[in-house]
């Protein structure tokens, strides 16, 4: 049988999509790069992926596995051919209220995660800016955080089981409710690993209590360095608030055309912070943010009146990235991480950058964690433009690298940094990475080609991966 | 106790990484056994045979870096955990390590997946370990993680080296995420455990025998209001509990909303310290006679029964670990790449590893 016969005889004709306009549609994520997928699947059981794993073996093709498609690393682009495996039918949630945790397909989006714990007067703390249409499972794969994840921790913090497909088909229970589940921790190496060690079906994830109580303050300053220096004053303080988020002025003023939120676009930094907890204690947290933001220099001060002010202060936040498409056709945007000490050089140096490129660059970060997001914003149309776009785009994350810093902090390597991963580790430790893969994954099965960079194994003792010519399944 | 560290075997403390890799690597080619020390207090687990060459750590133990302003520090991983907390309270930070560390060590603590009585509010040892450098059984030096504290760049090796007893390789240095410590911070002792739920998210619930305390932290305003709403009676500061003592001591592991459950469970002559909404009870008794009761009621509640120590011959047929975990065929798999000889503490994890 052909690989579209055995997978329709499994899933039914309506749930293996093969025409050409269908694998258009999942032939990339949110980043610009293509692949081009043999079908499109919908399993809706982990019994039909385990299935789906043992004919794609036998075929000898690749599954990429893809929930929402909102990654940026193009993780989720089928570039090797293959399977496209959609994990969104698998979208069961099954809290348990007393150990404050949930069973969530991995389909689940990570917004109706959160709705479904709000009766329990609980939530899930990692909100990626996508989290309205970003699932469980991309979360899991890229480790995703958002701006809540400085005092509360990434995805990773998060899981404390999973059920997941690996070579073979075969079905792991990995971790649990309980702590410290004996052996070496699986679940840890498998979230972060973008679905190249198998295909992760449901996550037991850990719920915090909803806070009590919440302040939300913007500050703004004349300098970039008035906000990076309250940002450091208040974590010296000893206070770790739940988000420290700063946007420069050119993000402010396309944030507030597209928003009409109130945002002040005459200043060179805005910081948004953020405290929850016990009233007592945001009452006292938010007086030492205000104190510490005006020794900074900080101009004017707003502090949330209610819900609906919080939201618009937020909402200018969370959809900076959307208001920048009203200013240019294409952006391109890089995630990276620099030590918090080393944030002002390190804006400096991506803007002198941007200028020897002649291309604008946004700035809105995740300021508590030295996470950048440079955003170039540019016509694509234009000629020679979207080399111009990579090679100053390199630079600068080559200048976050020359400053300890790491290549990625929440959106993974997928395929756009793959090859950079040899400018943050060396030979040894990218051979070291590709043995995990190997071990988990010995025919290549998962998500190939993404990550490491290709001949990371650097040492062979005839083991027994084959190696996967490029284009070989398309 | 089993517990200890071999004194028929030869010491050697390496100073450098090089050294390290360099012993390592001839372990393999002869087939020595290295069990490897830091503190030396937790020698307990498992089932190692006896070593030929005992591998002290205490040689590599400087504070590589340390810049308060980025929230994280590297180091050796031979530091004493009670040093680099005394050094990082110079300048009100903390790496949330055990707060009653004896002599243990940073890397003894991240081998062995220990973590603070204060996981439930700021997670445990497996959260915070940023980037890990370890020098694998046939001497290669592999970095994996970075010093930021927040990172997504391949395989997250450093979580995966804790609680892994040396099995990928020997723990040479980490970098580890800081947390500001605030000003203010009170003890509350109460008699009911309800009472703990005035309080949204506290520092730590922990049991022991004779007391029920909440632990606080934050500004003097969050402090005062929140201890005062406990009702109990209020010391400043902190005075955490050390793990119970005895010649067996055990890790028990549940759900944690079983934990009073676990608790009931135990032998009324055992001594434990259960930390609350966490699930994790840490206890020491004179015998292990009720032990596999425990263990078969933990492990059907998802939960697991761990020895940390016991005396010689004293587990009779009681397994160190308990169940096999899932996914032992990968474990050994992925252990074999980083340790081919298996030289490195073999026999401490479970499966016999």
């Amino acid at each position: 049988m052909t690989l579209i016969d055995e997978l329709r005889l499994l899933l039914g004709v309506d749930r293996v999509l093969d025409a050409a306009v269908e694998l258009y549609l999942y032939s990339r994520d949110a980043s610009l790069m293509r692949g081009e997928a043999t079908c499109v699947v919908f399993p809706e059981t982990t019994d039909e992926v385990s299935t789906v794993v043992r004919i794609a073996e036998a075929h000898r093709v690749p599954i990429v596995a893809r929930g929402a498609g909102t990654g940026l690393t193009a993780g989720a682009s089928p570039t090797e051919g293959g399977i496209v495996l959609v994990t969104t039918a698998m979208n069961q949630i099954e809290i348990d209220p007393d150990n404050r945790t949930a069973w969530v397909g991995s389909g689940v989006i990570n917004l109706d995660l959160t709705r479904a714990a709000e009766p329990y007067g609980l939530h899930f703390a990692p909100d990626p800016s996508s989290q309205s249409a970003c699932t469980i499972g991309g979360n899991v794969a890229n480790n995703s955080g958002g701006a809540h994840c400085l005092a509360e921790g990434a995805t990773t913090s998060h899981v404390l089981g999973l059920e997941v497909v690996v070579a073979g088909g075969e079905v792991l229970l990995l971790g649990g409710k309980a702590p410290d589940r004996p052996g070496l921790d699986l679940k840890g190496l498998i979230v972060g690993s973008e679905g190249t060690l198998g295909v992760v079906t449901r996550a037991l994830v850990r719920l915090l209590p909803l806070e009590t109580d919440v302040r939300t303050l913007l500050l703004d300053f004349d300098h970039l360095s008035g906000a990076t220096k309250t940002v450091s004053d208040v974590i010296a303080s000893g206070l770790v608030p739940a988000a420290l988020e700063i946007m420069d002025q050119k993000m402010t003023i396309a944030v507030e055309n597209w928003l009409h939120a109130g945002l002040p676009t005459a200043a060179a930094a805005v910081l948004l912070a953020e405290v929850v907890g016990d009233p007592e204690a945001v009452e006292a947290e938010a007086a030492l943010i205000d104190r510490i933001g005006r020794e900074n220099g900080a101009g004017t001060i707003q502090i949330a009146r209610d819900e609906a002010h919080r939201d618009t202060l937020w909402k200018g936040r969370k959809s900076a990235f959307g208001a920048v498409a009203q200013v240019a056709p294409d952006y391109y945007l890089h995630d990276t991480v620099v030590p918090r000490s080393r944030l002002v050089e390190t804006m400096e140096e991506i803007q002198a950058i941007a200028d020897r490129y002649q291309l604008d660059v946004y700035n809105v970060f995740h300021a508590g964690d030295g996470n950048l997001h440079p955003l170039m914003a540019f016509d694509a149309s234009q000629p020679g433009m979207m080399e111009r776009v990579h090679q100053a785009g390199e630079e600068m994350v080559a200048a976050c690298l020359r400053r300890g810093g790491a290549l990625s902090g929440e959106h993974g390597i997928g395929l756009e940094k793959r090859d950079m991963m040899r400018a943050g580790f060396t030979e040894l430790d990218l051979d070291a990475q590709a043995r995990l893969k190997e071990v988990f994954d010995p025919a290549a099965t998962f998500n190939p080609a993404k990550v490491l960079p290709q001949g990371s194994r650097c040492f062979d003792f005839g083991g027994t991966r084959r190696e996967i010519p490029d284009g070989a399944w398309i | 106790m089993t517990g200890g560290v071999e004194s028929g075997s030869d010491h050697v403390a390496p100073s450098d990484i090089d050294t390290l890799a360099a012993i390592l690597r001839r372990a393999t080619d002869s087939s020595s056994v290295v069990q490897v020390v830091g503190g030396g207090t937790r020698q307990g687990y498992g089932s190692p045979p006896p070593p030929d060459i005992v591998l002290e750590m205490g040689a590599m133990a400087d504070i590589e870096t340390w810049d308060p302003d980025d929230l994280t520090v590297t180091v050796g991983a031979g530091m004493p955990v009670a040093e680099l907390e005394a050094t990082l309270a110079t300048r009100s930070q903390t790496a949330v390590l055990p707060e009653v560390p004896g002599a243990s060590t940073v890397g003894g603590v991240i081998a062995a997946g220990v973590s603070s009585l204060r996981r439930g509010r700021l997670l445990g040892t497996r959260e915070r370990v940023l980037e890990t450098t370890l020098v694998t059984g046939d001497g290669r030096i592999v970095r994996g993680g970075g010093r930021v504290v927040k990172n997504v760049t391949g395989y997250d090796l450093p979580r995966l080296v804790v609680g892994a007893f040396g099995s990928l390789g020997v723990i040479a240095t980490v970098c580890l995420k800081l947390w500001s410590t605030p000003p203010a911070s009170a003890t509350v002792e109460i008699d009911d455990l309800e009472a703990a739920t005035k309080v949204t998210r506290p520092l730590a619930v922990l049991e022991e025998n004779m007391a029920k305390r909440v632990f606080l932290w934050g500004t003097r305003e969050e402090v005062a209001a929140t201890s005062a709403r406990l009702g109990g009676a209020i010391t400043e500061g902190h005075q955490w509990p050390p793990d119970p003592g005895g010649p067996f001591r055990w890790s028990l592991r549940v759900p944690p909303a079983l934990t009073s459950a676990a608790i009931a469970l135990l032998p009324p002559d055992w001594r434990y310290l259960a930390i609350h909404r966490v699930g994790e009870v840490r206890a020491a008794s004179e015998d292990a006679a009720e032990a596999a009761g425990i263990r078969v009621w933990a492990e059907e509640n998802g939960g697991s029964l761990v020895v940390v120590d016991a005396p010689p011959g004293g587990l009779v047929g009681l397994d160190p670990w308990g169940a096999p975990p899932a996914g032992l065929g990968i474990q050994r798999r992925l252990i074999a790449q980083f340790d081919p000889g298996r030289i490195i503490n073999p026999g401490r994890l479970p499966g016999g590893i």
